[in-house]
């Protein structure tokens, strides 16, 4: 279907974006336990929108997706005063270079990732460097480890979280809830 | 659900995805990323586990250049991919420029149409049109099923879908006709669309909705009521190929199933008033009763042509 197209186009002109998308929700909304949720709501409108028409300008359209977002948070709380909406910040959001650019550049990138990987936790970073530097497979790392499957599955999950979490911008937050990540026994039990 | 939840569920998809996926976790997988909160956070820890491929570079000290070279394939294989999915939905967009046409659709099946005015048009299951699209008028007329239209205005030539005793006249909008013999639905969500009776020595003056309104006709009586901008999503989802459910009983989500699929589902007893959300994908009646199974508890035989759920 057409939906792998447009996960290929979230995954390379959407998510490049995310740390000018967090640092601009950071300016603007003081509640950083929200921050989370106005940014993946603004994804799912973002790709929703793409499903009827991929927009043209990606970062115009995103940002302004999420100041809607936040305007209307605001009117649901109506306790807001109209100059904190004329607050936002838009700034910077012309679209005067192609997204791509927005990852950094390879050397810088390769960095980038290196500090993330360090950051992790000890067994973590063990079970991310072995699967993605190593190129084992998950069973290869429980193998290598002398630890279950199931361990190395919940090591990769945390792993990936806590990368994306380095590398997106958000400061805070997950860290401390990331130790409770014992939740793994069940992706399936969705609906 | 809040982002953190949505993520830890994403993480832990996206690391059983990387430890190795049954068939039945994959349906599983494709049943949940129907959902577009729950696909943005699964696609953007997948960026991100895809990006830190770049760690391989650490391994040894070879040159880069050496490395990128290694994983060439897996990029033009993902090219190929790309394009064969290009080319097979460009196939369903069919251009077409005589004036009379029909189009149809099997059950499970949908089609996107482009018509010679720039208007398009998508089909639903078990779906029949035909079109009149000429200098002077543009017409389709729904002989049965359920069509979306996306018109390019044109104040001059106004945009007609007849449905059974109805005539719905687009005034600059985007909006979808059902119709079930003589019931019509039509759902406007953007722009107005003006409905009237076909039959003109019966007393019904015409009924205009806006956008995020829906028209319900029966017979001669028509009914115009508000809907919120996400049932309005939910009753379109079939345009992506899915099926969104929000407190509806199971009776109704087993009548939309049955509409895409040969497959029918029965449930039977007191489970049809059970409540149910959820996104699913339409043409899989099987995740669904699996899903109902796991999720409720209920009893679910699959007689092979048909699936009997109850308590």
């Amino acid at each position: 279907m057409a939906e792998n197209l447009i996960d290929a186009w979230f995954m390379r002109e959407v998510m490049p974006l995310e740390p000018m998308l967090t640092r601009f929700l950071q300016r603007n909304w003081r509640a950083e336990a929200e921050i989370a949720d106005l940014r993946q709501e603004a994804y799912a409108r973002i790709y929703e929108a793409a499903q009827r028409e991929r927009p043209l300008q990606v970062k115009p359209f995103l940002f302004q997706v999420a100041r809607n977002l936040m305007i209307d948070r605001l009117r649901k709380q109506s306790v807001v005063s109209l100059e904190t909406m004329a607050d936002f910040d838009l700034l910077n959001v012309s679209d005067d270079k192609p997204s791509s650019e927005a990852y950094v550049a390879a050397r810088q990138e390769l960095r980038l990732l290196q500090t993330a990987l360090d950051d992790l936790p000890p067994r973590c970073r063990e079970v991310v460097l072995m699967r993605k530097v190593e190129g084992l497979s998950q069973k290869e790392v429980a193998k290598r480890m002398g630890i279950t499957i199931e361990t190395v599955e919940n090591q990769v999950a945390k792993g990936v979280r806590l990368l994306a979490q380095a590398l997106g911008g958000r400061r805070g937050a997950v860290t401390s809830e990331a130790r409770r990540y014992n939740y793994f026994r069940k992706p399936r039990d969705v609906g | 659900m809040s982002a953190d939840q949505t993520e830890i569920l994403a993480a832990a998809w996206l690391s059983r995805e990387d430890r190795g996926l049954t068939p039945e976790d994959q349906l599983a997988l494709d049943a949940w990323l129907g959902d577009s909160l729950n696909r943005v956070a699964y696609l953007r820890l997948k960026s991100v586990w895809v990006r830190a491929d770049r760690l391989a570079v650490l391994k040894s000290p070879l040159p880069l250049a050496a490395k990128r070279a290694a994983r060439r394939p897996v990029v033009l294989a993902a090219i190929a991919a790309a394009l064969t999915v290009m080319l097979a939905t460009g196939g369903y967009l069919t251009w077409r420029l005589q004036a009379e046409q029909s189009f149809a659709t099997d059950i499970g099946a949908t089609q996107q149409v482009q018509l010679a005015d720039g208007t398009r048009m998508e089909l639903n299951t078990n779906t029949r049109v035909h079109t009149d699209v000429t200098a002077a008028r543009r017409a389709v007329t729904l002989d049965s099923g359920e069509a979306y239209f996306d018109v390019v205005h044109d104040a001059r030539r106004p945009f007609i879908v007849y449905a059974g005793n109805r005539r719905i006249t687009d005034l600059g909008t985007k909006f979808s006709v059902f119709r079930d013999g003589d019931d019509v639905r039509v759902l406007v969500r953007e722009g107005q669309v003006r409905v009237d009776m076909l039959d003109k020595t019966a007393m019904s003056a015409p009924v205009v909705a806006q956008a995020g309104h829906a028209v319900i006709t029966k017979g001669g009586e028509t009914l115009l009521l508000a809907k919120p901008d996400h049932d309005i999503a939910n009753a379109l989802s079939w345009r992506s190929g899915m099926l969104v459910f929000s407190q509806q009983t199971l009776a109704e989500a087993a009548e939309q199933f049955n509409r895409y699929n040969a497959k029918q589902i029965f449930v039977e007893g007191d489970a049809r008033k059970i409540r149910i959300g959820g996104s699913f994908k339409a043409d899989n009646v099987d995740v669904f009763a699996l899903l109902l199974r796991r999720g409720f508890g209920l009893s679910v035989n699959d007689e092979g042509e048909r699936i009997v759920v109850s308590r």
